[in-house]
């Protein structure tokens, strides 16, 4: 069995396709307790069986559409508007626009593709350092994971069985603690970047706001749906997809009818690729709870920490690691179920620990050797992997900084949250 | 042989393409039909709920099959930024043939699930026989398991001949 185990992570770290390793090591696991392997069939299943799973192809068909349009250039202009005459303040519109951005799309690299290709010719321009630029487009392509509706955030709900709407909640103040830090920092370090300050433009502003009206609702449309209690989380969904179909085909013209298949297809190539993941993780979960695995890992964890603080720290430390190796989809359907009894066991509050998971996972994106945005701003930048390493190591410092006061602040998640 | 090989390959990228269009839009039409219906008419169609979870099921397998397609399953890709290129092809050849050994044997799996399905004659959707909703399955690990093949072959073709085929069109 542990030779098993040893080949599957083996094989894994090989760069063998995730869902075909933790589908082997449920088939490996049923077997050895004598279940029919019929049972894989029955989970995969289970996936038309969870609520709220509607929401993800739906918001992930949303983000991707204004993705393409020219929307991200529209966001843009007006944060502009609004943040640039400050000092530092091309900085602050980069970090509040991808994480609005962030948001929509699911903090899977788009935003860094979409956005900073418009940012990152604008800040080399407004005279902030190469380095400085790199760093803050690259840390910006997964702030906003907070802000509902992420697709993380949906995610964590439907395995954790926790309240989708709360964990919105939960998300927006944390969110911002970790803009508001990196948005401080960008400005001290380009404090002396004194160039004159552009004037604040009403005129601007107006023209940027006419330019976006048809966006700006859209966070309407979705959390005043919701809360309102019109609609609930799928169907929020639904009609965000609708709507951003009416205003970026049918209004703005920015994609064209015959472009909307490939949009879909890109789109459901990511929704397929965590759904199946997700599929044979309810396996696997299943597999462990039959043998007893929280439990044990709960034992082993209670010999190691006492108390609630100090297994919070251990938490973040695992979490760390996991996030530098593992994306952050796969992470939640994996591990999620696996921590939320220990947790639960020193009281951590489970929307608490989603926020808590979540950020930490963050960090992943970042974190050398392996962080997913590393390689997609490498990439699309054209600088060595290296430098996008040193490029993005202070910001990584701060939002780690920020993480830590949300793990040990849990009032910032659970303010919002009735009872 | 290759001319039918590629044609092939269009036909079933159309496929996958019309298929997760019809799920979508479906998808859509449907869950926002509920919220008219409930919001101005007071009413809803009782299947609707049930036929949307089918459609996740579906458009998360039609989905996984175009990601197959498109190479775009996640992995833990450290080494191959790493290992010598030989090497890389080496291991992909190896992750390939086990993610194509795992797959068959699911889609087995699911097969002899769905014979169960039609000798209890389980239904979905108040009377619609449950191996109709649920054949995507099979099918689905079926032609993931063939693409990891096809790309395995690719990868040992590419390292014999020594310069990448252009399989784009």
């Amino acid at each position: 069995m542990i030779i098993f185990s040893a080949i599957l992570v083996l094989l894994a770290i090989l760069g063998a396709p995730l869902f075909t390793v933790i589908a082997a090591s449920a088939m490996l696991g049923f077997s050895n307790i004598e279940t029919d392997l019929m049972t894989m069939a029955l989970e995969l299943l289970s996936i038309a069986q969870l609520p709220f799973l509607a929401a993800i192809p739906l918001f992930t068909f949303a983000g991707y559409m204004l993705s393409e349009s020219d929307a991200p250039k529209r966001l843009v202009r007006l944060t502009n508007a609004l943040l640039g005459w400050m000092p530092g303040g091309l900085a602050l519109v980069c970090l509040s626009a991808c994480a609005f951005f962030t948001a929509f799309t699911g903090a899977s690299g788009v935003t860094i593709i979409a956005l900073g290709a418009i940012l990152y010719p604008a800040l080399k321009q407004d005279g902030y350092s190469d380095k400085f630029n790199l760093g803050l487009v690259t840390s910006s392509g997964s702030l906003g994971l907070l802000f509902a509706p992420s697709l993380p955030l949906i995610l964590y709900g439907v395995v954790a069985g926790v309240q989708i709407d709360d964990l919105f909640l939960a998300g927006i103040l944390p969110g911002f603690v970790m803009l508001v830090m990196l948005s401080g920092w960008s400005i001290w370090v380009n404090r002396g970047n004194r160039k004159p300050l552009s004037s604040f433009s009403l005129r601007e502003v107006a023209g940027a706001l006419r330019e976006t009206i048809w966006e700006l609702p859209l966070p309407v449309v979705v959390l005043g749906g919701i809360y309102s209690g019109y609609f609930a989380v799928s169907e929020a969904a639904a009609v965000t997809a609708l709507y951003v179909f009416f205003v970026e085909v049918i209004i703005h013209r920015e994609i064209k009818f015959g472009e909307l298949p490939r949009v879909m297809r890109e789109s459901m190539v990511l929704v397929g690729g965590i759904l199946i993941i997700l599929g044979v993780s309810l396996a696997s979960t299943n597999y462990m709870i039959e043998a007893e695995v929280p439990q044990r890992l709960f034992q082993l964890v209670a010999e190691m920490v006492s108390s609630q603080t100090s297994f919070l720290i251990l938490l973040l430390l695992f979490l760390l690691v996991l996030g530098a190796i593992l994306d952050i989809f796969s992470a939640i359907v994996l591990v999620v179920p696996l921590i939320l009894p220990i947790a639960a066991g020193f009281g951590v509050n489970e929307v608490h620990l989603g926020i808590v998971f979540l950020a930490a996972m963050q960090l992943g994106y970042l974190t050398p050797p392996v962080g997913l945005n590393l390689f997609i701003a490498s990439y699309r930048f054209e600088k060595s992997i290296m430098h996008v390493y040193s490029a993005t190591f202070p910001f990584l410092v701060i939002l780690a900084l920020s993480v830590v006061l949300i793990t040990f602040w849990p009032d910032l998640s659970l303010l919002f949250l009735s009872g | 042989m290759r001319i039918s090989l590629e044609r092939l390959e269009r036909i079933g990228r159309a496929a996958e393409d019309g298929a997760l269009v019809a799920l979508l839009g479906a998808m859509v039409v449907l869950a926002v039909l509920q919220i008219v219906l409930r919001q101005f008419f007071d009413s809803g169609i009782g299947w609707a709920d049930e036929f949307i979870k089918i459609i996740v099921l579906w458009l998360a397998m039609v989905g996984s099959i175009a990601a197959a397609r498109d190479n775009r399953h996640i992995r833990i890709d450290v080494l191959s930024h790493i290992l010598p290129d030989k090497l890389v092809a080496l291991t992909r050849i190896l992750v390939d043939l086990f993610a194509a050994g795992v797959c068959m044997m699911i889609a087995w799996q699911a097969w002899r699930y769905l014979q169960l399905e039609i000798e209890w004659q389980e239904t979905v959707l108040i009377d619609t026989p449950a191996w109709i909703a649920h054949l995507i399955v099979p099918l689905a690990f079926l032609l993931i398991g063939y693409r990891f093949i096809v790309a395995g072959a690719r990868t040992l073709f590419e390292m014999f001949r020594g310069d990448p085929i252009n399989d784009t069109p």
